[in-house]
């Protein structure tokens, strides 16, 4: 197993591969082509190690979600190994630290391609640095893997998404919040691309569940004081409220928003604040509430129960362990099945085997992704958040499909 | 209603913070760009320390709050100070060191302080959250007393004497050094009280603060050097700005035009003929029967 120190790592292979590094940079001055697909010397040794790029913020704001991250990646990948690898070809990664910035993501992804001549790339957390890293694996012809829920418009022919999307989260939740609480849903989400995105999503649910959005509410990312949005929010009277305010303001709003008499039991919250993440911060303001997701903790299925038994003895955890691990676990298996199937380390062939494979897993039977949007067609689980801040499963929502197409694709 | 006790809420925190780094420039001349991250170390205190009454938290906060300061002006602007682009530069590291810091011991995810009194009052027949409304008047209360220590006592006319001119207040009896150290603890105490005070509605994570800085770095560059009266006047006025933009607005649409206003007020005092305007207006009335 390659160390997961990136420091070192990167350093000791810069100094081996300086030969090629420089003549592929000149190669690229010369014919001025970036965002060419890899040369011979590029490419992975194919009857060599399976190597991952591993990019996640290590650093920074999103350093607890990123580290998660990492630690699933790397349980998966010490269980293949102990299996054989794939077809007698060990799993080596290479973790790099982006720190959430998408500059750094883009030079990384670059440098995992080129010098450390990975077969797939997996990780980041931000829709941003997810783009980023897309980008690039779309001109190398690198498979790229993401476990962070949620989803954008646009796709990419090479990167694939093991979190749920946003209409696998909202489709089966849509319809019972509307039952439960009422058909006057208001929508609030932070002010960049993908509270848009899933606004949009959740606006054509609504309608075709029967309600009505009497409230649409967008703010900057890092307020402090929600008032005049809460105030606005209330005077529309709605039954539900779905909410994409993420990071530290998913907490912010959700506090003033019942401190300010919005956010009360009769009132139908599903959203961004419910997430595992906030638990610790929230606590009894989201308990007893459900919430949609792809993976639990809690779910009663021997290879997740064996999986969070080994992340929490890893790891000496007691909390939650965090859905994004459990998605990067099976994801990476995912994708270590699929360059099984393969049968080498050629990216592109990876890369098609991974358009083609079926998966039984925990995220269900027989997963696979769509051709016209690479949204993972997976189970998704109907939680129900304990006092003590467990997310235990209450319902099971078998294959939840996404078919809708997206640009980019193929 | 709403608005007006929405302006108050707001007031109370930026009104801390902007007095808070007013006094500090009127003694140094320096900007504290620490100013965000030293509420973020008062919100940790408040945060952490769970086993004690919220009241008992705050005070803690405070308590340790004078030795560190002391420290810090000591330790690290006592040399710069002569120099303000330095010293500035060195509250920029403070603050990132004081993230960094927070970071590491208490990791990046946001924690929440439970609100220590419950409840909504009725204010002239709008409900308002009572904490919120405790936080407003104990802030307005300490800034008053503040303003009250800085025009009736004898420090405060140190204080407004080495803003003005202080080679001359030096040559008057004035140590410099101690007027910037007390300086430095006070305006960073009401930066830390404003923390702790406003954890229970905020998220507290280490990043808190730095989101801080921007209107109460408006209120300082809208302040007159000196006069911590101009300071709290130019925090009600952001809070007022920013309240009232965000009420009849979207979000996103007042925070641009909030910037836009701020910017343009900020570019036309700097104009000489706005200095003239208002100087005839502060001109001192000629003695009766002068010629």
């Amino acid at each position: 197993m390659v160390p997961s120190h990136s420091r070192t790592r990167g350093r000791r292979l810069m100094r081996a591969s300086r030969t090629p590094a420089l003549a592929a940079a000149c190669a690229l001055a010369l014919t001025g082509c970036q965002g060419a697909a890899m040369s011979g010397d590029d490419a992975p040794d194919k009857g060599g190690p399976v190597r991952i790029g591993v990019i996640v913020p290590l650093t920074g704001p999103t350093s607890q979600v990123g580290t998660a991250l990492r630690n699933g990646l790397e349980l998966a990948v010490k269980e293949v190994n102990s299996h054989q690898g794939v077809h007698g070809r060990p799993v080596e990664y290479v973790v790099v630290d982006d720190a959430g910035d998408p500059a750094n993501s883009t030079q990384l992804a670059r440098r995992l391609v080129r010098q450390d001549k990975v077969t797939m790339l997996f990780g980041t957390i931000t829709g941003d640095t997810a783009e980023a890293v897309g980008r690039v694996a779309d001109e190398a012809h690198v498979p790229f893997g993401t476990a962070i829920l949620g989803d954008t418009e646009h796709c990419f022919a090479y990167q694939w998404g093991f979190g749920e999307s946003t209409r696998q989260m909202l489709t089966p939740t849509v319809p019972g919040l509307i039952e439960k609480y009422g058909t006057d849903v208001a929508l609030v989400g932070s002010d960049y691309n993908y509270p848009h995105f899933y606004a949009g999503v959740a606006r054509e649910l609504v309608k075709k569940a029967g309600g009505t959005v009497v409230a649409e509410e967008y703010s900057p990312l890092g307020q402090t004081d929600w008032q005049p949005v809460i105030g606005r929010l209330k005077s529309a009277k709605p039954d539900t409220v779905l909410s994409m305010v993420v990071g530290a303001d998913a907490v912010t709003f959700s506090k003033q928003a019942q401190q300010f008499g919005l956010l009360t039991p009769k009132l139908g919250f599903e959203g961004a604040p419910l997430d595992a993440d906030f638990q610790p911060a929230l606590g009894p303001l989201v308990a007893g509430r459900t919430h949609t997701v792809r993976w639990s903790d809690r779910l009663d299925d021997p290879e997740s129960r064996g999986f969070v038994k080994d992340y929490r003895a890893a790891h000496d955890w007691k909390a939650p362990v965090p859905e994004v691990a459990g998605n990067a676990y099976f994801g990476v298996e995912f994708f270590l099945a699929a360059a099984a199937k393969a049968g080498s380390n050629d990216p592109e062939a990876v890369n098609r085997a991974i358009g083609r494979l079926s998966f039984d897993s925990p995220l269900g039977k027989g997963t696979r992704f769509h051709a016209a949007n690479h949204v993972l067609q997976a189970d998704m689980q109907q939680v129900t958040i304990g006092g003590d801040g467990a997310y235990n499963v209450t319902r099971n929502h078998p294959m939840v499909a996404d078919t809708t197409p997206k640009k980019g694709c193929s | 209603m709403d608005v007006l006790l929405a302006i108050i809420g707001q007031f109370g925190l930026y009104g801390l913070l902007t007095v808070g780094i007013a006094v500090i420039f009127a003694a140094t001349r320096v900007v504290n760009l620490a100013q965000g991250d030293l509420a973020m170390a008062g919100a940790y205190v408040a945060a952490t320390a769970t086993g004690a009454p919220f009241g008992i938290r705050t005070l803690l906060a405070l308590a340790a709050g004078v030795p560190l300061l002391l420290v810090i002006e000591r330790l690290l602007l006592r040399r710069p100070g002569s120099d303000g682009l330095a010293a500035m530069l060195v509250t920029w590291g403070l603050g990132m060191a004081l993230r960094q810091g927070a970071e590491l011991l208490f990791t990046g995810t946001s924690r929440t302080v439970a609100v220590p009194v419950d409840g909504t009052l009725d204010v002239l027949g709008t409900p308002y959250p009572a904490y919120r409304l405790v936080c407003a008047l104990t802030a307005i209360a300490v800034i008053t007393l503040v303003l009250l220590a800085a025009h009736r006592t004898d420090w405060g006319l140190r204080l407004r004497a080495v803003a003005d001119n202080p080679p001359m207040a030096a040559l008057l009896g004035t140590d410099p050094r101690r007027m910037r150290a007390t300086a430095f603890t006070v305006g960073g105490l009401l930066a830390i009280l404003a923390g702790a005070l406003y954890s229970p509605v905020l998220a507290v994570n280490p990043s808190m603060g730095f989101g801080l800085l921007v209107p109460v770095f408006f209120g300082l560059l809208l302040s007159r050097p000196g006069s911590l009266v101009t300071a709290a006047v130019a925090a009600l006025l952001i809070s007022a700005l920013s309240v009232l933009l965000r009420t009849w607005l979207s979000d996103t649409l007042a925070e641009a035009l909030f910037y836009a206003v701020v910017v343009a007020t900020a570019a036309l005092r700097s104009r000489p003929w706005t200095g003239r305007f208002s100087a005839w207006f502060r001109r001192t009335p000629a003695p009766v029967g002068a010629v």
